[in-house]
């Protein structure tokens, strides 16, 4: 049924209000006001811009450990060190390996996890001030809303349908039942972090996917306040080893903040075998090591949380070569996966498409034509000159650590190539071992319970995630074959969506008459993506729920 | 400019944002140095009439007719047509009622014309007359204008503007003008039945001193009927977990927790569920808390004042024939 919606018309239309987004808005709105000063014709408005947020709030959706590169920031907002709300310099860089009892500290860190003149910041703070300077530069940000369709006019990408308000959860309009506006663009930026909902449907419908699928990893994230004098300010330290198998990539982070304020968490290459693996466990377990014990020991829990994050980096980057739009930041591949540094990337990347959206505006020209431009600007700037070292980094590790230290080395003395140039993986999913590979199905009694003071179950993490939405709305996680779970599944994988969800929201539960099925407490969900991801048979659709649903990453 | 202005009445009795509207009107027609025709449609209307007419209007519009005295969507169409075919307005107003919602875009199609709903507020703008509506939840604010020829459509919001801004009339009652329209009772495809008032929410937990709560212990929804005996025989509300509530065992006004109710009974009776903190937020502050989990590590134990550790199947039907005896 076509549903009769209102229409509203912008120059630009941004989809996220992340670092990439946002920064795209801010640059563009600084050459708007460059441009119609010098008195050059057309005349152009930063009103024309629109920005869509799903969150409650700019930031409430972002999460990162944070450690920010600032040489993006300095030329988006010179003199940011005045006015960001940026927590501590790093001061101390650690890189330590864990066995199951034991840490051992490199006796010099090496270079990727150096951090000299990068700050740590809560990214969801960062985000929230730069969308104060968007918001007065008179850009419109419309929080609690999100992008549920593209819109397409000959071809081209010609905006975004924002998702409906007011449907109960069988899909029925309720007394507050609003349509999605359908917001016209000329240019739509695709902003929306990892794995984002439209960004899929234009890569996979205009066949933007580059030579390599992208490849994920999904980082844990806790924020704790501990007890004084345990972890300066300005300490880091990045962890490999227990409890990650030698046969994964993963490690962990400890990252000292102001206020006795920790940053904690864990990240996991999503392409592991076992498809019982469960990332929340494997974190909570870290947190056991008695290096990690005894600088939590009296702590307390403040927020919780999880992202997935793109690890593909050069030869996983969607190609931007769609009429009417541009992908940016995570969504773009915009992501060093050696350093797991996206943030500087990701401005950078916005100031670049808002540098290429000016010239279409300027010209009236918004085809692949003049937004091909970007990828010449991104070839032009360091963005290339830092993911091309790195080009076969993160694939030498598809199977794990030992051959991923191998194939870098190589990679180190000879400029990122290293033996195989380009290397090619295959997506994550695609690597989970069949059952009677990976052993009997886990009880689900058997799930981990954690003990309510260092380590916790999912549900009390969750519950810390702040995340909320309205129970009576349809499932914003949609199963394309619903036939596969009970049956198929079950044998072949033992439903791993039970396993990598950070937030417990798929549940095979027994019927009464012994069957399982699924069930989904959407409710539960804190917008990882990991599911739309990890899914042995990529039936899981995530769409976006009704705006302001989701977390709240205050001060993550 | 001529602009009718349609107020609403039910049984005689005013829609207060009926004034709303006419004060926006008095202001759009003094702007435009226009006439403002006031209308009300129904029956019996004279007392409403001579309201309306001691207002600063140029005239009072009398719809009657005894098929209007209940409001359908079919007799009102037909009549105002009627009425602003004859008087060939070029704007006609409405309050942004459930009722107006309901027929007014259906009259403006009748008549071949558009409608803007649901303004906050207008303008004059190079002598055109600009409707300002809210999009995006109010979050930013378009303009619009009608193309091509009136009358024009429109309604505004309730609060868009203020009743006490209404003038009154400046010498005596204002000339009132019986509208004559003609309305069959075959015209009219809805038969209004009785009004009725939306029962009120049957349960409100928040008031109840005992609450007797099951979670996804209670297995099945065959089983409640046994969860809701000890409630019955205790004289307690029946609620739940959201488990429960999300299966649609039991209504959603029954939830306890972060995403549903707040509660602080003298007692909470919590049969098979376990604690997690999106439950407790929802509890904790009852003054005094039972729980019954066959699993003595769950973690609603940690706030209970007392715990049994068993079957909530064996424990029910004991406690609700101790209850009953006990009375």
């Amino acid at each position: 049924m076509a549903v009769p919606r209102e229409q509203l018309e912008a120059d630009v239309l941004i989809v996220g209000a992340g670092p990439a987004g946002l920064s795209c808005a801010l640059h563009l709105a600084q050459l708007i006001k460059d441009h119609n000063q010098s008195g050059a014709k057309p005349e152009l408005s930063a009103e024309n811009i629109y920005v869509l947020e799903k969150g409650r709030e700019i930031g409430a959706h972002q999460l990162s450990g944070a450690i920010m590169n600032p040489k993006a920031l300095a030329e988006l907002v010179p003199g940011f060190e005045k006015s960001a709300p940026l927590d501590t310099p790093v001061t101390d860089s650690a890189a330590l390996f864990f066995t199951q009892n034991s840490s051992y500290r490199f006796p010099i860190t090496p270079p990727p996890f150096q951090n000299k003149g990068n700050y740590l910041v809560s990214l969801s703070k960062i985000v929230k001030w730069l969308g104060g300077l968007v918001e007065s530069a008179g850009v419109n940000v419309f929080k609690e809303f999100g992008g549920a369709e593209l819109v397409y006019e000959n071809g081209a990408v010609a905006g975004v349908i924002t998702e409906d308000k007011g449907l109960d959860k069988n899909g029925r309009p309720k007394s507050n039942y609003t349509p999605g506006y359908e917001l016209r663009a000329k240019v739509t930026v695709l902003a929306e972090g990892p794995r984002g909902s439209l960004t899929k449907k234009l890569v996979s419908g205009k066949k933007l996917d580059n030579i390599n699928p992208q490849s994920y990893g999904i980082g844990l994230k806790e924020l704790w306040e501990i007890e004084p004098g345990r972890v300066e300010p300005g300490y880091v330290a990045h962890t490999l080893g227990w409890p990650v198998e030698m046969d994964m990539y993963g490690g962990g982070w400890i990252y000292g903040l102001q206020n006795n304020r920790l940053s904690i968490g864990l990240v996991i290459a999503l392409e592991y075998t076992d498809p019982q693996f469960d990332p929340h466990q494997a974190f909570q377990k870290w947190k056991t090591h008695p290096h990690v014990r005894q600088i939590l020991d009296g702590g307390k829990l403040v927020r919780y949380g999880a992202k997935s994050l793109p690890y593909g980096g050069w030869y996983a980057r969607p190609r931007n070569g769609a009429d009417g739009a541009l992908i940016i930041g995570d969504s773009g591949s915009f992501l060093d996966s050696q350093r797991l540094k996206g943030i500087h990337l990701a401005i950078k990347s916005g100031m670049l498409a808002a540098e290429t959206i000016l010239q279409a505006l300027k010209t009236g020209d918004t085809t692949s034509k003049t937004l091909g431009g970007f990828e010449k600007r991104v070839e032009a700037s360091y963005i290339r000159d830092e993911l091309w070292k790195v080009r076969n980094f993160h694939q030498s590790f598809q199977h794990g650590m030992w051959q991923g230290f191998v194939h870098t080395a190589f990679q180190q003395i000879t400029g990122g190539r290293g033996l195989i140039d380009p290397m090619r993986v295959e997506a994550g999913y695609k690597h989970y071992k069949k059952r009677a590979a990976s052993g009997p199905a886990k009880d689900e009694g058997d799930r981990f319970k954690g003990d309510g003071k260092l380590t916790f179950d999912r549900l009390t993490d969750v519950y810390h995630s702040g995340t909320r939405h309205n129970d009576d709305q349809p499932c914003h996680l949609h199963i394309l074959d619903p036939g596969v779970c009970a049956t198929k599944c079950v044998e072949e994988y033992g439903n791993p969506c039970q396993y990598f969800c950070p937030a417990a929201v798929y549940e095979m539960a027994k019927e009464s008459g012994g069957t399982l099925k699924l069930k989904i407490n959407f409710p539960n969900c804190v917008h990882c993506k990991t599911c739309d991801i990890a899914d042995p048979y990529q039936v899981i659709d995530w769409v976006v729920p009704e705006g302001g649903g989701g977390p709240n990453y205050e001060g993550m | 400019m001529k602009i009718i202005a349609v107020t609403e009445q039910r049984q005689g009795k005013w829609n207060n944002t009926s004034f709303e509207i006419l004060a926006a009107a008095q202001q759009i027609a003094a702007a435009a140095s226009g006439t403002l025709s006031a209308a009300v449609v129904g029956k019996n209307l004279d007392a409403l009439v001579a309201e309306l007419a001691a207002k600063n209007v140029s005239e009072v519009l009398q719809v009657e007719h005894d098929l209007l005295e209940d409001y359908t969507p079919d007799g009102f169409c037909i009549a105002l047509k009627q009425v602003i075919e004859s008087a060939k307005p070029d704007l006609v107003l409405f309050p942004h009622t459930y009722q107006v919602r309901d027929f007014a875009p259906k009259l403006a199609a009748m008549l071949g014309k558009g409608m803007i709903g649901d303004s906050v507020g207008y303008r004059h703008e190079g002598g055109r007359l600009i409707f300002v509506r809210q999009m995006f939840q109010g979050k930013t604010a378009a303009d619009v204008s009608f193309a091509g020829a009136g009358p024009w459509f429109a309604s505004f919001q309730s609060g868009a503007f203020r009743a006490d801004q209404l003038l009154a009339s400046d010498g005596g009652a204002k000339p009132v003008h019986k509208v004559t329209v003609e309305l069959k009772p075959e015209q009219i495809r809805t038969k209004p039945l009785e009004l009725f008032k939306e029962a009120k929410s049957a349960v409100d937990l928040t008031q109840a001193a005992l609450i007797v709560s099951i979670g996804r212990g209670i297995k099945a929804p065959e089983n409640i009927a046994q969860a809701e005996a000890v409630a019955k025989a205790l004289g307690a509300e029946i609620a739940a977990s959201r488990p429960i509530c999300d299966e649609g065992w039991l209504p959603m006004e029954r939830q306890i927790g972060s995403s549903g109710q707040t509660v602080a009974p003298k007692l909470y009776l919590a049969l098979g569920i376990s604690g997690a903190i999106q439950h407790v937020v929802g509890m904790k502050g009852a003054r005094t808390i039972v729980a019954i989990n066959k699993d003595q590590n769950a973690p609603i134990f940690e706030i209970a004042d007392y715990g049994i550790v068993g079957d909530i199947f064996e424990i029910m039907p004991a406690l609700t024939e101790e209850l009953q005896k006990a009375k």
